[in-house]
C-alpha cells in the first residue's frame, strides 16, 4: 500500500476515538503555545537586554586596550587612526563611536559622591547608541563635543543638592595617574528609573574631557561598535581582529558584561528544564493515546496482516497516525498562539505595578518593566520541528508493537 | 485453469502449541491434498485442528513439523515478506466475525488488497464495483460495516477476499454468525464464485449446510483426517 493510502487510513484511525484524540491534541497545542511564548519572551527580552547593555556601555562589540578589561584605568587607551571607518565598513555594523568611561568623584559645596561617567560625542550619539540620552528629565543634552557642562543622574543631583545651572566639581585620575579636577555647570538631569544608575551616572562631552585627561584628539578608552543583531557579536568581533593594532583588542557584550551573560544563561537554563518537563508530559500523553489505540486494535492488525499487509506497513501506518497528531497539533498550536503572540508583540505586559519601579536593574543595567515578546525565526522553526519529532518519537514503540503482531494469536481473540 | 492441479499439499503436518505447562497437539501428522477449483469443507469437533489447518494453509502460522506447499511454493522456505505477498496475491480470507475495518466503507474494505497490490485507482474501482455487484451489494458501496447487517458484512468480506483474484479462499466458519437464510445465500454466492471464477474454496465448519454444499468433505478428529467424502 502506498504512503498516501496509509496516510488516509491513519487519518481515519485517529478520529475513531474523537475525545481521546482531541485531548491529546489539546496537550500538544498547549505545549506549543507555552514553548513559543516562553521562547518569544526570552528572545525579545534577552535581545533587548543585550541591546540596552550595549547602549549603556561599550556597544555590542568594544575595542579597548587589552589591560583595560581587568584594570579599567584611564591610562589604558586606544587610538582611532582610521579604525572607525574600517570597522563601519564591516557587514552588520551600523555605528562606531568614541567613548571615555571610568570612575569619578562629584562634589558640590554640600556633598561629595562617587559615580561613573561616560564621555561621548554629541554629534555622533543618539538614544539608539547611548540609551541614557532618552532619559533627559530637565535641561538639555550637549550639542557639541567640546562644550563645558555636565549632566547628572536625577538621584545623584538630588543627593548632591544641585539644581540646573549649579556648579559641580568632578575629580578623576588622568592618563598619567595624576588627580585632575574639572568644573561644570549642570546642563541636564537624566532619569532611567533604575535607582542604582540614577544615583551615580554622569555624562560629559568627550572633547571637553580629553585635554583634562591628557588624551590626544582621537584617543579614548573604548571604541563602541553597534551591530544590527546582537547574535552576530562574536562573528563581528572575530572579523575585526585583523584590523586591530597590538594595543587594541575587541570584546563582545558578553565579555564586557559577564554578569548579564550569566544572568541570561541561568534564566535560559532554568527555562529549558521547565520546557523539557512540559515536553515530556506532552510526549507521555501522545504515547498513551497511541499505545492504547494500538492495543485496542491488535485483532485488526492481525486481520490486516492476514490479508496481505506487511509488518512494516503496519509500523508506517501507526507512525502516520503520530505524524498526523503532530501536524494537526502544530496547526492548532499556531492558531491558538497567533493572537496572544501578536498582542504581546505589540503591547506587552506592564509589570511595573508588581515590581514597584519604572525600570528593573539587572547586572547594573536598567531594563523596561514592559515584557514584550518576539521570537527568533529559527526558534519558531526549532519548536515546530520539535513538536513533530516528539510526536513521532512517542509513536515509535506503539508502531513497533503493531508491526510485531502475530496474526494467529490476535485473530483467535474472536 | 487445470482442475487436476494440486494447489495445496500438506505432508505429515504436526502442530504443537504450548499452553502454560502443557503441550497441546493440534495436528498429529496431517496429510491433505486439495486440487485447484475444489469446494472443500473441513469439519470436525472443537479442538480437532480445523482452524489450525486453515491458518497453516493461509501462511498465518508455521507447522511444528511437516511440509506445506501452496501452488508449489514451500511455505517453510519463504521469508516473512514473501509470505505477506503470498497472502496478499494468492490467498483470500473470510472470517467468522467478518473482521472488516470499521473505519472503511464497503467499497474501501473490498479495495484494500488491491491498494496493497498497487493497482491503479480506476482499475480498482472497476474490479470492486463489479465484485460488490456480484455479491449483491450494489448501492451499498459507501456504507460502513456498522450500517450493514451481518450477512451483508460477510458479503463484503467475501468481496474483499475475491478482489485480488486469489488462487484459494480460506473461510473459517463463514456462516457461524448469520441466520440460516443468510447462510444459505452466502453459500450460494461462494458456490457461484467457485464455479464462475474457478477459485478454490476451503472452509472449516461445524455447519451441516456448509458440509452438504461442499463437493468434498474432510473430517478431522484429533488432528488427523478421519474420513473423507466426495459429493457429486
Amino acid at each position: 500500500m502506498k504512503g498516501q493510502n496509509l496516510a488516509k487510513l491513519a487519518w481515519r484511525n485517529l478520529w475513531r476515538q474523537k475525545r481521546r484524540t482531541l485531548l491529546t491534541l489539546f496537550s500538544i497545542v498547549f505545549g506549543f503555545f507555552i514553548a513559543i511564548l516562553t521562547y518569544a519572551t526570552q528572545d525579545r527580552s534577552y535581545a533587548s537586554m543585550i541591546d540596552l547593555a550595549a547602549k549603556m556601555g561599550g556597544g555590542h562589540v568594544a575595542v579597548q586596550h587589552p589591560k583595560y578589561m581587568d584594570a579599567p584605568s584611564l591610562k589604558y587607551t586606544v587610538m582611532d587612526q582610521g579604525l572607525s571607518e574600517k570597522i563601519e565598513a564591516q557587514e552588520s555594523v551600523h555605528k562606531v563611536t568614541h567613548r571615555i568611561t571610568g570612575q569619578l568623584m562629584v562634589a558640590t559645596a554640600r556633598q561629595s559622591i562617587g559615580g561613573f561617567f561616560i564621555a561621548y560625542d554629541p554629534a555622533k550619539e543618539d538614544p539608539e547608541s547611548l540609551s541614557f540620552l532618552e532619559g533627559i528629565k530637565e535641561g538639555a543634552l550637549f550639542k557639541f563635543a567640546d562644550e563645558l557642562g555636565i549632566i547628572l543622574g536625577k538621584k545623584l543631583a538630588q543627593n548632591l543638592g544641585v539644581k540646573m545651572g549649579g556648579k559641580v566639581v568632578y575629580t578623576l585620575m588622568d592618563k598619567n595617574g595624576e588627580i585632575v579636577t574639572g568644573l561644570g555647570r549642570v546642563r541636564g538631569v537624566i532619569g532611567t528609573g533604575a535607582q542604582g544608575i540614577d544615583s551615580s551616572i554622569v555624562l560629559l562631552p568627550i572633547d571637553a574631557l580629553r585635554p583634562l585627561l591628557g588624551y590626544a584628539p582621537n584617543e579614548m578608552t573604548q571604541l563602541a561598535v553597534y551591530i544590527n543583531d546582537s547574535r552576530r557579536s562574536q562573528k563581528v568581533s572575530k572579523k575585526m581582529g585583523p584590523l586591530l593594532g597590538p594595543q587594541q583588542k575587541s570584546y563582545t557584550w558578553a565579555e564586557i558584561t559577564p554578569d548579564l551573560k550569566s544572568f541570561i544563561a541561568m534564566k535560559m537554563g532554568s527555562s529549558l528544564v521547565i520546557q523539557i518537563i512540559i515536553a515530556l508530559l506532552v510526549c507521555a500523553g501522545i504515547f498513551n493515546t497511541l499505545f492504547v489505540s494500538v492495543m485496542e486494535r491488535m485483532r485488526e492488525f492481525g486481520i490486516l496482516l492476514a490479508i496481505g499487509f506487511e509488518p512494516r506497513q503496519l509500523f508506517s501506518m501507526v507512525m502516520w497516525e503520530s505524524l498526523w497528531l503532530g501536524l494537526v497539533g502544530l496547526v492548532g498550536g499556531f492558531a491558538l498562539t497567533a493572537w496572544p503572540y501578536g498582542y504581546l508583540v505589540e503591547h506587552g505586559i506592564d509589570v511595573s505595578a508588581q515590581i514597584g519601579e519604572k525600570a528593573v536593574d539587572i547586572a547594573g543595567i536598567g531594563f523596561s518593566p514592559i515584557i514584550q515578546v518576539g521570537i527568533f525565526p529559527e526558534h519558531a522553526v526549532m519548536i515546530s520541528i520539535a513538536v513533530v519529532v516528539a510526536t513521532l518519537m512517542a509513536g515509535i514503540y506503539p508502531a513497533w508493537r503493531a508491526g510485531r503482531v502475530v496474526p494467529v494469536e490476535t485473530i483467535r481473540l474472536d | 485453469m487445470n482442475q487436476n492441479t494440486t494447489i495445496i499439499e500438506l505432508k505429515n503436518i504436526t502442530k504443537v502449541y504450548r499452553q502454560g505447562e502443557l503441550d497441546v497437539h493440534a495436528l498429529r501428522g496431517l496429510d491433505l491434498t486439495i486440487k485447484t477449483g475444489e469446494f472443500t469443507a473441513i469439519s470436525g469437533p472443537s479442538g480437532s485442528g480445523k482452524t489450525t489447518a486453515l491458518n497453516l494453509i493461509g501462511a498465518l502460522d508455521k507447522p511444528t513439523s511437516g511440509d506445506i506447499h501452496l501452488e508449489g511454493n514451500d511455505l517453510k522456505a519463504m521469508g516473512q515478506r514473501a509470505l505477506s505477498h503470498l497472502r496478499r496475491d494468492r490467498i483470500g480470507f473470510v472470517f467468522q466475525a467478518y473482521n472488516l475495518m470499521p473505519i472503511l466503507t464497503a467499497y474501501e474494505n473490498a479495495e484494500t488488497v488491491l491498494a496493497l497490490q498497487g493497482v491503479a485507482a480506476q482499475k480498482r474501482k472497476e474490479i470492486v464495483m463489479k465484485l460488490l455487484e456480484d455479491v449483491g451489494l450494489e448501492g451499498m458501496a459507501d456504507r460502513r460495516p456498522n450500517q450493514l447487517s451481518g450477512g451483508q458484512q460477510q458479503r463484503v468480506a467475501i468481496a474483499r477476499a475475491m478482489a485480488s483474484r486469489p488462487a484459494v479462499i480460506l473461510a473459517d466458519e463463514p456462516t457461524a454468525n448469520v441466520d440460516s437464510e443468510t447462510a444459505s445465500r452466502l453459500l450460494d454466492l461462494m458456490k457461484k464464485l467457485n464455479e464462475e471464477h474457478g477459485t478454490t474454496f476451503v472452509f472449516s465448519t461445524h455447519d451441516p449446510r456448509v458440509m452438504e454444499s461442499a463437493k468434498r468433505l474432510i473430517r478431522l478428529v484429533d488432528g488427523k483426517v478421519e474420513d473423507e467424502q466426495e459429493h457429486p
